[in-house]
């Protein structure tokens, strides 16, 4: 198109003066595109990536998405986006997304092993529910399973938890929020009665010093990275202290830089602590108001299969969990076993660092922000880096107050949201409630409006049991919501993919995309994803945020929060509950499942009409109810009036998200404060009201080493993670071009001297060996990530280099949280390797 | 005003071909057939270092880097990028200068610099390598909806 | 004063061992005594250019702690330790002159830096970041004053071939190497070691 200022100012004046002579000029007369053809519809909606939860408006032209913008009126990130962010407008169009569901069949037949065959979602069904019906008749309830996500919608996990605890009556429903957040979560239990952070990202502009525990902010959480960034860049007095066991784009904006030896951040901390009770920063008044003092049980195991040699020496693998009442005397007498020399000789850190660090904490003029995610989550000790890093404020009474704040950062998208709140996991019901407490069990059950007794009280199998189970044949019907668990559960040759190709288990897996887990399991159900249907998410610093859905899934693609609801259709009480208990309550009898979970009165309660007539909403239409309106009110009646209190449905569609407990309509930046929490009481200054007593509790623990340390064979640590352009497994970045072509294939991150040693060169293809299993990757020797000589990195994302099948299922005994930090494993050349050759 | 959604999308999604069960096959990206074998590590690419500026999918993505970027420092000490990104630096660098919108802080205000919120350019900007992408991806570009015959031919590197 | 003058020097001339270096030879032939002390000469000279040019290795500089833990795990990630061709530089290919003369007088300098070594003025980590400016910022003098003579060792701007380079490179190096307006170093800052802090430094944001 030739457009010169000539002609384009010739066709204005044209125009100009055609519209004020009341003629209109024939279309051809604008050569550049005006008016509808440039028109974009804008919405807001969450990012679909980190636990960030950046807002983005996601702009739509002719029924697809075709730009996104970081939301300059979101608070979490005003305008920016990370590089993910900035293609979310590509994650939904890889050209194989899933758009049938697909089968594994032989003759028309179902086959376990049979090649997939496109069926119909009624064929699809039809066998699916034959299969449950069938494992639920010969087993029980206890052999039906389902593993969920921290990406599922909140009504997603919400949906998913009725149907599994109160329809199938199991609660072996686990999301993969257990793999990022689960020793975060329970550590929140343990010491404050409640979950989640009592700080927020406000946080962020107050601190003055940030400390960043095995958190790799600058690549996994970009956007709060810019926010501390801004702070300590326009703040000369502001620090930033990051501890790692290699270094990287992180440690390259921080002042100081600690590496240290995997598994020691332990006893750092028990130092720094030490410190602080030497020195006199100990605020006594503050611990004594506030803080219980509790001794953990020691030698707790590392949560490997209970025959394991690991597991039969340690003395408390039964009962991790248990810590007894203690005093400050006996906290202090522990702590001073670390002395700064034992902490530096454990650590491999320089004493001087060590001591700065500690100095930071100690002194009380200093506001610090302690940021920590899967370095100390994913930890075979990852409860009690948890404790031991609440134990420092709780000391110094650093905690609740702008800037100070242990700031627990959350992996995916709504692990808060779904996983933790809605309380998806193997042991929760919504708001922090246990299904192990009767008096849990009932309050659930009247809100649901089902019969007393019917909900099981039995923790259900968490991640890695599931696998085992699996494996072992004792978890025969399986469901996969949103995640890629065989690529990212640990141990994966050996606990994983046995059980998913067990000929006794029927496994379904429901994915926008042909993952490798989906590849792996008898049915395929495609699944619609983001803005193809009407969500909400609830980010790490406790805002909950929705977005409408904006465009159509492709083909037959459905949501998760469709299927779920359809699937329940298939099945009446009569068929899922105990006989005991519909004879005792005849009204229940001949019902499906349906109509007692989702058409009971509650969850049908908003008619259609009450939709926004400007978006879509497919499930609502086919249901015949604002199905996530009435799901999400009845949710909230768990939470409102008891800390958890959310806004009303209406209200999140307008806003940015807000930060719970919305209490009368504002919401809570910090909590457990008097005048910044409505639920403190008038006077108290401060109260952990999570708890009984509204005290925290302090929970001491010693250092205690991984489950495998490198040894003469095995030399060398294996560290996973991430980098910054894939989200996880891959699924969605990997198909995004300029994500792939950015990092197209993982690597294996070494120092150039433990390279040399083994004769090995940048881009040499090697083989990455455990006592499990192997992968075979390439050298990086110069890459963003800096190890030290004996410590290398694998990224997790690329299933063709399934770093998983090395890595080790040791769990922290107490959370049930993999280690994916540390493993021994040994690099060895390819060729040589192949051709015999001795390592 | 109504906004119509029902826009069907199947015209851009590729149709099965008879008997073909995906879209299309990405061996790398669903995992080795079966599981438990092992394949070979595909070599490292090369990034792409033409200096050649590539089309953005749409106005607001951050345009990607088109040469190295390797060894550039962006630490506490010192920032690379801007010393040719920077306004100051243009004329001599030639490079584009940092966009306006990097002026801006967190409130909304223009400042004089870089804003420190921005100081990471590697967090939106990355380099690319000569990867060829493993499927397809149907993403349509905004001005290709509204004028399908009227594109730029997209370079194949 | 004058006789002090006088009584030393009566010292010197009454000493048994410079009166033997001062009277001709009585039991070793003239042939002998220039041949040996040539060859003598040469195996000196030998020696001390072997001390020398160990003083100029790699192995030598990163025998002190301060430099194998700081500069020289800072250079293993970059192009001049390893590349796509292997042709990498050691320290001494960009600290130490190649010309003679040049050299010596940097080996003179350097005696401070066996100073500094003694005293421990770079021996912690913390040390040596606060110095990182004060190196730098010498040795980027060092190289401006002999117009980046290290970097042509190897680099030569007249063998420089702009086909091989990038587009950004090539017009790089027309309009300021090529044209005498800047020398390699003006632009190549950190491209061996981490840069210290840039504030204040010409060129730099």
């Amino acid at each position: 198109m030739d457009l010169t200022r000539r002609t384009l100012l010739k066709t204005q004046a044209a125009a100009a003066a055609a519209t004020a002579a009341g003629v209109s000029l024939p279309a051809e007369a604008q050569n550049i595109p005006t008016g509808e053809d440039i028109k974009l519809q804008w919405s807001k909606a969450p990012c679909r990536f980190c636990g960030t939860g950046c807002g983005v408006m996601v702009g739509v032209k002719d029924g697809r998405v075709v730009a996104t913008h970081g939301d300059m009126q979101a608070e979490v990130n005003r305008g920016l986006n990370c590089v993910k962010g900035y293609f979310l407008s590509k994650i939904m169009y890889g050209a194989d997304r899933l758009t049938q569901p697909l089968m594994r069949m032989k003759n028309g037949q179902f086959a376990k092993d049979g090649e997939f065959q496109p069926v119909s979602w009624d064929q699809a069904f039809d066998e699916m529910a034959r299969q449950f019906k069938r494992v639920l008749k010969e087993k029980g309830p206890e052999a039906v399973g389902m593993f969920g996500s921290g990406q599922w919608t909140i009504w997603e996990g919400y949906a998913a938890s009725k149907l599994m605890r109160a329809g199938f009556r199991t609660n072996n429903l686990d999301p993969n929020a257990r793999h990022c957040m689960a020793s975060a979560a329970v550590t929140f239990i343990r010491t404050f009665g409640m979950d989640e952070p009592m700080g927020c990202y406000d946080d962020f502009e107050h601190a003055d010093a940030f400390v960043l525990w095995g958190s790799n902010m600058a690549e996994m959480h970009p956007i709060l990275w810019t926010r501390i960034t801004d702070r300590r860049l326009s703040n000369p007095h502001v620090r930033i202290a990051t501890l790692s066991t290699y270094e990287h784009r992180t440690t390259d904006l921080s002042d100081a830089a600690i590496v240290f030896k995997p598994g020691t951040d332990l006893a750092i901390m028990n130092y720094i602590a030490n410190h602080i009770i030497q020195t006199g920063a100990v605020n006594r008044e503050f611990l004594d108001k506030h803080v219980n003092i509790r001794m953990a049980n020691t030698d707790i195991g590392y949560g490997l299969r209970p025959e394991h040699v690991l597991e039969q020496r340690a003395q408390h693998a039964n009962d991790a969990q248990v810590s007894h009442p203690s005093n400050f005397e006996a906290y202090a007498k522990l702590m001073s076993e670390y002395t700064l020399e034992r902490a530096s000789e454990l650590s491999g850190v320089p004493k001087e660092k060590l001591e700065a660090l500690a100095k930071l904490y100690a002194d009380p003029k200093v506001k610090v922000m302690s940021l920590w995610t899967m370095g100390f989550n994913q930890h075979v000790r990852g409860v009690w880096a948890n404790h031991m890093i609440y134990n420092l404020h709780l000391m110094t009474g650093k905690i609740s107050e702008p800037g100070n704040s242990p700031f627990s950062l959350t992996g995916q998208p709504s692990a808060c949201g779904t996983a933790r709140e809605v309380g998806t996991f193997a042991h929760r019901l919504p708001a922090d409630m246990q299904v192990a407490n009767p008096e849990h069990r009932k309050h659930a059950e009247e809100i649901w409006k089902l019969p007393h007794g019917l909900l099981p009280a039995k923790v259900g199998y968490h991640a890695v049991q599931q696998d085992r189970m699996l494996k072992d044949g004792k978890l025969n019907a399986y469901w996969i919501m949103c995640n890629n668990n065989l690529q990212t559960a640990p141990n994966t040759n050996n606990e994983t993919y046995p059980g998913y190709r067990n000929p006794a288990n029927f496994v379904v897996v429901s994915d926008p995309y042909p993952t490798v887990t989906a590849m792996a399991a008898d049915l395929i159900l495609p699944t619609a994803m983001w803005v193809e249907k009407e969500g909400a998410y609830g980010n790490a610093e406790r805002r909950t945020h929705f977005w409408h859905q904006l465009v159509n899934a492709p083909g037959e693609a459905r949501s998760d929060l469709w299927q779920l609801m359809e699937f329940s259709k298939r099945f009446t009480t009569d068929e899922a509950w105990p006989k005991e208990i519909l004879d005792a309550r005849p009204e229940y009898k001949g019902k499906t499942l349906f109509d007692v979970l989702f058409a009971n009165g509650e969850v049908n309660k908003f008619p259609v009409s009450e939709l926004d007539p400007a978006y879509e909403n497919r499930e609502s239409k086919e249901f015949g109810f604002y199905v996530q309106k009435g799901l999400f009110e009845e949710y909230a009646a768990f939470g409102r009036g008891h800390g958890h209190d959310l806004a009303p449905f209406d209200t999140y569609h307008q806003v940015r998200g807000l930060r719970w407990p919305v209490v009368e309509g504002k919401e809570t930046l910090w909590r457990y404060r008097e005048g910044l929490d409505p639920y403190v009481e008038k006077g108290a200054g401060l109260q952990f009201y999570g708890n009984p007593d509204k005290k925290a509790n302090l929970v001491a623990a010693p250092y205690e080493p991984p489950a495998e340390t490198p040894d003469a064979e095995y030399d060398l640590w294996l560290v996973t993670g991430r980098v910054l352009e894939h989200w996880h497994s891959g699924s969605m970045t990997l198909r995004v071009p300029e994500l792939y072509k950015a990092f197209s294939g993982a690597v294996l991150f070494m120092h150039p001297d433990d390279a040399a040693k083994r004769n090995l060169r940048r881009g040499q293809e090697v083989r990455i060996i455990s006592r499990r299993g192997e992968i075979r990757s390439r050298v990086e020797t110069r890459g963003r990530n800096k190890m030290p000589p004996g410590v290398v990195f694998v990224p997790f994302f690329d299933a063709s280099q399934l770093i998983n099948k090395v890595t080790l299922d040791a769990t922290d005994p107490i959370s049930k949280q993999t280690d994916f930090k540390k493993c021994a494993v040994k690099v060895v050349l390819a060729a040589t390797a192949d051709a015999g050759g001795v390592q | 005003m109504r906004r119509s959604v029902f826009a069907v999308l199947v015209a851009a999604v590729p149709l099965f071909a008879a008997g073909a069960i995906l879209a299309q096959d990405a061996p790398r990206l669903r995992g080795p057939e079966p599981f438990t074998r092992e394949t070979p590590a595909p070599p490292m690419q090369r990034q792409i270092t033409d200096d050649v500026r590539v089309t953005r999918n749409y106005p607001d993505q951050p345009p990607v880097i088109p040469h190295s970027i390797e060894g550039y420092a962006v630490d506490l000490n010192a920032n690379k990028c801007m010393s040719c990104h920077a306004r100051k630096f243009t004329e001599q660098s030639q490079a584009p200068m940092i966009s306006v919108t990097h002026y801006q802080d967190r409130a909304g205000n223009t400042l004089g610099g870089l804003a420190p919120r921005r100081y990471v350019c590697v967090a939106c900007h990355v380099p690319q390598t000569t990867a060829r992408p493993l499927v397809e991806n149907v993403f349509t570009d905004m001005d290709a909806l509204t004028e399908p015959e009227g594109q730029a031919q997209r370079r194949q590197r | 004063m004058a006789a002090g003058i006088t009584r030393a020097w009566g010292w010197f001339r009454g000493n048994r061992w410079v009166k033997t270096a001062l009277s001709p030879p009585a039991y070793l032939s003239l042939g002998f005594l220039t041949l040996g002390g040539f060859v003598a000469g040469v195996i000196f000279w030998g020696g001390f250019n072997t001390a020398l040019e160990y003083t100029n290795t790699e192995k030598f500089c990163v025998g002190c702690h301060e430099m194998e833990a700081n500069v020289f795990e800072e250079l293993k990630g970059t192009i001049h330790f390893t590349n796509r061709s292997g042709v990498r530089a050691g320290c001494p290919d960009c600290h130490v002159p190649h010309e003679w003369t040049n050299k010596i007088a940097r080996k003179m300098q350097a005696s401070k830096e066996v100073w500094g070594h003694i005293f421990g003025s770079i021996d912690t980590r913390d040390k040596f970041l606060a110095m990182r400016k004060h190196l730098a910022e010498r040795e980027w003098e060092r190289m401006k004053a002999n117009d980046s003579l290290e970097c042509r060792n190897c680099h030569s701007s007249e063998s420089m071939d702009l086909v091989k380079q990038n587009p950004r490179a090539a017009s790089a190096h027309e309009q300021f190497l090529f044209t005498g307006e800047k020398t390699c170093i003006d632009c190549h800052k950190g491209i061996a070691h981490k840069l210290p802090d840039m504030s204040g430094v010409p060129g730099w944001q």
